[in-house]
C-alpha cells in the first residue's frame, strides 16, 4: 500500500511540473516591450537618411567573439582618420541587429578628439551582430560589423 | 530629488603632455532600467530608467556629445579621446530620461 501511495505521488508531481513548464515559458515570451523600441532597419534608415553605408577596413570594431553575459558585452570602435578640421569623424553609432531597441549610442565627435575612438559597454538580448557605423565630415557612412555569441544560462 | 550620483572621470595614461592624445573615461553608477523587467519584490515593472545624453566639454566648449539609450549596459563606462590642447577643466554633464541632471568635473594638467 505504501508503496502504491508513493508512485501516485511521483506521477502527480510529474504531471504539475510537465503543466507548469509551457506556462511559465509563455510568461517570458510575452515580456513587455520596451518604450524605445525601434528595429535594426528603421535605425539605420534614421540615421543615413537612406544613403548606403560601405564597409570599410577603416572601421576596426572590437567586440568578444562569445560573451557569457549578455549583460556586459564590451564593445570599442577605432577609425582611421586624420580628424583635421576638413577630414575627420563625425559620428559614430553603435547598433546591435536584434535587440528591441537596436539603437545603443550615438557619438558626436569633434576635431578636438584627436582619434576616432569610442568604447562602452551594452547589453545583448542574444546572438546576433554588433554593426558599427560611422559618418565622415564629407557625409560618406562607413559600417563594420561582427557577430557576438551570447551564451546567458551556462552551457546551452 | 535624489542625491547626486557617483561618479568617475578618469585620463589614461595618468602622465601626459600637450599634444598627446589620451583617453577620457567616464563612469557612472546608474541602474539603467529598460522597462522591461519586473521588481522581484513588488512584481511590477519597473519603469524605464536611462541616461539619455551625456556631453564632454574642455573650458565650457563641447567636444563630444552622446545619445544614448537603455541597451547600453547598467553603472555605463564612455570612453573617448582627447588631444590635449593645454590646461583646462574637463566636463561631464549628463541628464536621463527621468529629468535627472549632474555634472563632474575633473583637472586637466598636462605636463612638460
Amino acid at each position: 500500500m505504501e508503496r502504491r501511495n508513493f508512485i501516485k505521488g511521483i506521477c502527480a508531481a510529474s504531471a504539475v511540473a510537465a503543466t507548469l513548464t509551457p506556462s511559465t515559458l509563455l510568461a517570458k515570451a510575452e515580456a513587455p516591450k520596451g518604450a524605445n523600441a525601434m528595429t535594426f532597419d528603421a535605425a539605420v534608415a534614421a540615421i543615413t537618411g537612406g544613403k548606403t553605408a560601405t564597409e570599410s577596413s577603416k572601421v576596426s570594431l572590437t567586440v568578444p567573439e562569445i560573451a557569457e553575459n549578455g549583460a556586459v558585452v564590451p564593445v570599442k570602435v577605432n577609425v582611421e582618420s586624420p580628424m583635421s578640421e576638413a577630414d575627420h569623424v563625425k559620428a559614430i553609432h553603435v547598433l546591435s541587429t536584434k535587440n528591441g531597441n537596436a539603437r545603443c549610442a550615438d557619438v558626436m565627435l569633434t576635431p578636438l578628439n584627436g582619434k576616432g575612438y569610442f568604447a562602452t559597454r551594452i547589453k545583448l538580448g542574444g546572438t546576433q551582430d554588433v554593426v558599427a557605423l560611422v559618418e565622415m565630415s564629407d557625409g560618406t557612412f562607413l559600417k563594420a560589423a561582427k557577430p557576438v555569441k551570447v551564451t546567458i544560462g551556462g552551457c546551452g | 530629488m535624489a542625491e547626486a550620483r557617483k561618479s568617475m572621470i578618469k585620463f589614461k595614461p595618468k602622465k601626459f603632455k600637450v599634444g598627446d592624445t589620451i583617453k577620457v573615461d567616464f563612469i557612472v553608477i546608474h541602474p539603467m532600467d529598460t522597462g522591461t523587467k519586473k521588481d522581484k519584490k513588488t512584481g511590477q515593472v519597473k519603469p524605464a530608467h536611462y541616461i539619455d545624453n551625456i556631453t564632454f566639454s574642455l573650458d565650457g566648449k563641447p567636444f563630444t556629445t552622446m545619445k544614448v539609450w537603455e541597451t547600453v549596459s547598467t553603472n555605463p563606462y564612455f570612453s573617448v579621446n582627447l588631444k590635449v590642447p593645454g590646461k583646462g577643466k574637463i566636463t561631464v554633464e549628463y541628464t536621463d530620461n527621468m529629468g535627472e541632471k549632474n555634472a563632474k568635473s575633473k583637472k586637466l594638467k598636462p605636463k612638460g
